[in-house]
């Protein structure tokens, strides 16, 4: 039995962390936070991102970079708190140009490299095969550990409804290269005659033909000369691939789920929760932002005041503003304002607390750690509103936001 | 030139930032429809459908052929596949080999690595709900609400049409591809509805999507929503309420009541929320000079609906105007 998990354990410990989530629940600000709270201790961290917000990509000083990480200056990770042994690195996922390097790796020839580049089908590759945006992330964090320049790269997945597509690019890479129909239509003379399998394929060039026909465009050419132009080159993804999962899935790598409290993202987290577990893919525990918390901590009342009390409490409060104010101040109206208030923040509070308890008992139960970020009232796009969300992830104790 | 109402619309393309509520738009974009009397679709395209779990609550899934889910009201899931296996069976009559050959995994993997059929053929589909009509001549919706992919790539899905026109010189598929951009850019029609909440991020995001669209899909878009919108917290006159309550005596207790100090707190919590709503409302409105719509935040969260019908008549209402 291994230790129980938490933020701090893991920016310290482990070589790769990734942040998994659906869009729109602040997954790229964690994985800017986990970074910052590694290069605090002394790591030399880097952080990949997909699609910072403006602010975020100019405060980590990679708006107008790509594909290379680049370093925050010194003067600003001293101020962040950072030692001086500790780098934090920052890059933006460029896909085309990863993915375009990747073929660069694995073309037997210059003229291989060429045909692959220039065909037209793997010119539209990066949108479609095998979520090539999960594939190249994936790729990028690969070539950063193999460097061993850094100690910890934090990376921040791309937006997708299935947070295991980043996971599962390069088996569907390997498997598309090993399907079937792709080996008939490198291969059709090789095939002909085995039972079963001409029927297939003549039913599938015969809808090929006539997608051609209607559409007009020379869909069947482009494919096999792509997968022509790819044979040559797919043993060496298919090891990579091999490789690249095996780290991601190794114990120097940890997986953290962000979520937030609406009601669709803690559907969407807990579809994906379910998703990493049928996988086999262990999680470290769950991150949710933006949760309402009730002031000054203790229980969230349920009714403000309780209902027994209403009356009373209104005349109480109006008279101490009355005191306070003075004459002419609209007292009993202010009183029953700024009880209503309290009592619209608390039904938030307990909404929240409602939405996230079955993805928060669920990640718990599986010895996960939990921590809630509470809104901060304000957007968080630069490093000092990363160092105060740092704050809240890294904080220990039960009372901070740990569930018992 | 006066807005067109919304319900009088035939199409309706809904679009935003994950996270922004765009599925629960749609959802009370139909509901409104409905309970106006118009006959309404609201169709999804993503991969997992979340419109029948809002509407109806425990609904079995609706997929490709739809369901009614209330009077006037069906709900569909366009799936790509379906659809291009309809397609080419009207086409070339052999929808049962296209749905075989369609169902084949590795056949479909080859069909994912081929860009822009998926947003034709589902445009194509909506096309053709749009042209559906009854025994009596009348179309068969008034009103199709598409829950469209986030934006960015909701904007790759509306300029597909136009793609296959420049690129495809002749045959069945340019002519069809024409007659859905027809549909797409004709502003009687169709509008582009795109959901943004009063923050930093998703108002930019909206507001390069409004340029955008201008500049090169030329798809209508007439107001922005934007959704969960928290209210001014206090009455007029009581604007520093927080200032107010934190200014009382710390020892003060309440009867049944949280000290005045976790009062102030929740009071200035609010408002500084509706302050910050408040400010990127000013910005969104601003930079994209088109009226704003604004739901207010349900603090119990949309869960059916109930919930729904609490936004439904904010949203059919006229926008704010964009301030001058």
């Amino acid at each position: 039995m291994s230790a129980p998990l938490d933020p701090a354990a893991l920016v310290r410990d482990r070589h790769i962390i990734v942040c998994v989530g659906t869009g729109g629940v602040g997954k790229t600000t964690l994985a800017a936070s986990f970074a910052l709270a590694g290069a605090r201790l002394g790591r030399r961290t880097a952080v990949l991102t997909i699609d910072p917000a403006r602010r975020l990509a100019d405060a980590l000083g990679i708006a107008e970079l790509g594909n290379q990480p680049t370093d925050l200056p010194r003067e600003r990770l001293t101020a962040l708190g950072v030692p001086p042994e500790g780098r934090l690195a920052a890059l933006m996922l460029d896909m085309k140009r990863t993915f375009d390097e990747l073929v660069a790796r694995f073309a037997d020839s210059e003229e291989a490299r060429q045909h692959i580049l220039g065909n037209r089908i793997y010119q539209h590759i990066s949108d479609a095969l095998a979520g090539s945006a999960e594939y190249s992330a994936m790729e990028k964090v690969f070539e950063l550990s193999e460097r061993r320049d850094f100690d910890l790269i934090v990376v921040d997945t791309p937006p997708s409804q299935h947070a295991l597509d980043f996971l599962e690019a390069p088996r569907r890479l390997v498997e598309f290269l090993d399907s079937r129909l792709v080996q008939l239509l490198l291969h059709p003379a090789l095939a002909a005659g085995r039972f079963g399998v001409r029927l297939f394929q003549r039913g599938s060039e015969r809808v090929l033909h006539l997608i051609e026909r209607v559409s007009g465009v020379s869909f069947l050419e482009d494919i096999s000369e792509f997968l022509l132009a790819f044979e040559g080159m797919s043993e060496g993804f298919r090891e990579r691939a091999r490789e690249v999962q095996a780290r991601l899935v190794g114990p120097d790598a940890a997986f953290v789920l962000a979520a937030s409290p609406a009601k669709q993202a803690t559907r969407h987290a807990l579809e994906m929760l379910a998703r990493l577990s049928a996988a086999e893919v262990p999680l470290a525990g769950v991150v949710v932002n933006r949760v309402h918390t009730w002031p000054g901590g203790g229980p969230t009342p349920d009714r403000v005041p309780t209902a027994d009390r209403e009356d009373e409490a209104r005349r109480a409060l109006a008279a101490a503003f009355a005191h306070t104010e003075g004459s002419g101040f609209p007292a009993d109206e202010a009183a029953r304002a700024a009880l209503a208030v309290a009592d619209g923040y608390a039904a938030l509070v307990r909404a929240d607390a409602e939405s996230t308890a079955e993805l928060t008992g669920r990640v718990a139960k599986a010895g996960g750690f939990v921590r809630r970020v509470p809104e901060l009232s304000g957007d968080v796009h630069d490093l000092e509103g990363l160092a105060r969300v740092a704050e809240w992830v890294f904080r220990t104790g039960p009372e901070n936001g740990e569930d018992a | 030139m006066p807005l067109i109402p919304l319900l009088d619309r035939r199409l309706i393309v809904v679009t935003g930032k994950g996270g922004t509520g765009k599925t629960t738009v749609a959802a009370a974009l139909a509901l409104a429809a409905a309970t106006a009397g118009r006959r309404v679709l609201v169709a999804e395209v993503g991969l997992d459908e979340h419109v029948p779990a809002l509407l109806a609550p425990g609904a079995n899934p609706v997929g490709y052929e739809g369901r009614d889910l209330r009077k006037h009201l069906r709900a569909m899931r366009i799936d790509p596949y379906e659809a291009l296996a309809e397609y080419l069976g009207l086409q070339i009559g052999l929808r049962g080999l296209a749905r075989r050959v369609l169902g084949n995994r590795a056949f479909r993997q080859l069909m994912d690595a081929s860009p822009g059929w998926r947003e034709l053929i589902t445009l194509g589909k909506i096309w053709h709900l749009e042209q559906m009509k009854e025994a009596d001549g009348k179309p068969r919706f008034d009103l199709i609400v598409v829950d469209a992919p986030a934006t960015g790539h909701g904007l790759t899905f509306l300029d597909v049409p136009r793609v296959v026109g420049s690129a495809v010189r002749a045959g069945p598929l340019r002519r069809h591809a024409g007659w859905v951009e027809e549909m797409i850019r004709d502003p009687q029609r169709t509008v582009l509805l795109p959901v943004a909440l009063a923050e930093e991020l998703p108002v930019r995001e909206t507001a390069e999507l409004v340029e955008r669209l201008r500049d090169q899909v030329g798809v209508a878009v007439d107001r922005v929503v934007v959704n969960a919108v928290t209210a001014a917290p206090f009455p007029p006159g009581l604007d520093d309420l927080d200032a107010r309550l934190a200014a009382l005596p710390g020892d003060l207790v309440l009867p049944g009541t949280p000290s005045p100090a976790t009062l102030a707190a929740c009071a200035a919590h609010l408002r500084a929320r509706h302050e910050l709503n408040a400010r990127w409302m000013r910005v969104l409105a601003d930079t994209t000079k088109l009226g704003l719509v604004a739901l207010p935040r349900i603090a119990r969260g949309v869960r059916g609906p109930d919930e729904l019908a609490l936004l439904a008549d904010a949203l059919v209402a006229p926008p704010r105007e964009p301030s001058a």
